[in-house]
């Protein structure tokens, strides 16, 4: 039992928890690794033996929950400090690879921002393309919508008209509030929720 | 009928005391700051020996990572006679503020509830 075998278990265990540090940039990864190897160092007195580095490992938890709730944390501090919208949509990306709840979750306020950004872009747009810009009902089946604005087939039947510009303007600030505050509740929840390393 | 289940009354105590001391973890972990910067392992050693909080090791730093970003602590790394760096933690002036507040928000909170409890000493009913 040496030290070097000591070190070589510290560098298999940061590796494994870099590995899982998903949505982090290399800096913060970098920071995040750099503390708990000093924390390793700190526990095992400077020892290093391979059994003062697995007690302190064990102490620190499993790689992928020590990697999963630095990155919760952090993209959740990121949300408290910028709420901005575009901010809680990065920070959705951030999580999305941690889990399939995260992936659902920047799933879900991705398409809501587009949603919303349709029926905006269109009711703004109407005034200066009106035969363009509109909800329009495809002839295939009455199910069929199209929104936005584009040349669509001639059978096509415009549902709103000129109502587009309220109703879409309303319709899309709420649908990016609704998205946006779906948003940060669910980073907060993934943060509340996220499995601790136990004691 | 439909009878519900109910869950043994020490597991719900130990959930109870469990929410508790997270609540009152980021003013424990501000408080022991207050005399000067410590390194992170210097904090679960005075958390758990001055107010008998045994942290998960590996929490400590998202927590300390959060509570910068919200201005309330700084850090800096420092070379330690240990042989390798160390990443300190101090309170910013708005940390001093904050844990000041959040202290006297727990006390009031507490002498409330102690008054409340009174009754119940020496009451073995």
């Amino acid at each position: 039992m040496s030290r070097e075998q000591g070190q070589a278990h510290l560098d298999t265990y940061l590796a494994q928890v870099h590995r899982h540090l998903h949505g982090l940039s290399e800096t913060e990864a970098r920071e995040t690794l750099a503390e708990l190897r000093s924390h390793v160092l700190d526990r095992t007195e400077g020892q290093l033996s391979p059994a003062a580095v697995e007690a302190a490992i064990a102490a620190l938890g499993a790689p992928r929950d020590v990697a999963r709730v630095n990155v919760t944390e952090r993209v959740a501090s990121a949300v408290e400090t910028n709420r901005s919208p575009l901010s809680v949509l990065r920070a959705t990306g951030r999580l999305a690879r941690l889990s399939l709840q995260g992936f659902t979750v920047f799933f879900v306020s991705l398409s809501g921002y587009l949603l919303a950004a349709g029926f905006l872009v269109t009711a703004i747009v109407k005034p200066f393309a009106p035969a363009r810009a509109g909800l329009w009902i495809l002839p295939a089946d009455d199910l069929s919508f199209s929104l936005g604005v584009m040349d669509h087939s001639p059978l096509a039947r415009e549902v709103l008209g000129w109502w587009i510009i309220p109703i879409g303007l309303v319709v899309g600030l709420g649908l990016a509030w609704l998205t946006w505050r779906f948003g940060v509740f669910s980073v907060r929840g993934m943060a509340r929720g996220v499995k601790r390393p136990a004691a | 009928m439909v009878s519900k289940q109910v869950a043994p009354a020490e597991d719900e105590t130990g959930k109870w005391e469990t929410q508790l001391r997270k609540g009152g973890l980021g003013l424990a972990v501000l408080a022991t700051l207050w005399p000067g910067r410590l390194y992170g392992l210097e904090m679960l050693r005075r958390l758990d020996a001055d107010a008998g909080l045994s942290v998960p090791e590996g929490t400590i730093y998202p927590l300390l990572s959060r509570l910068k970003a919200e201005g309330l602590v700084d850090s800096e790394w420092v070379e330690s006679d240990a042989g390798h760096p160390r990443k300190y933690y101090a309170l910013t002036e708005l940390g001093r503020r904050r844990v000041r507040d959040m202290a006297a928000g727990w006390r009031a909170f507490a002498t409330g509830l102690e008054r409340l409890l009174a009754p119940l000493d020496g009451d073995n009913r």
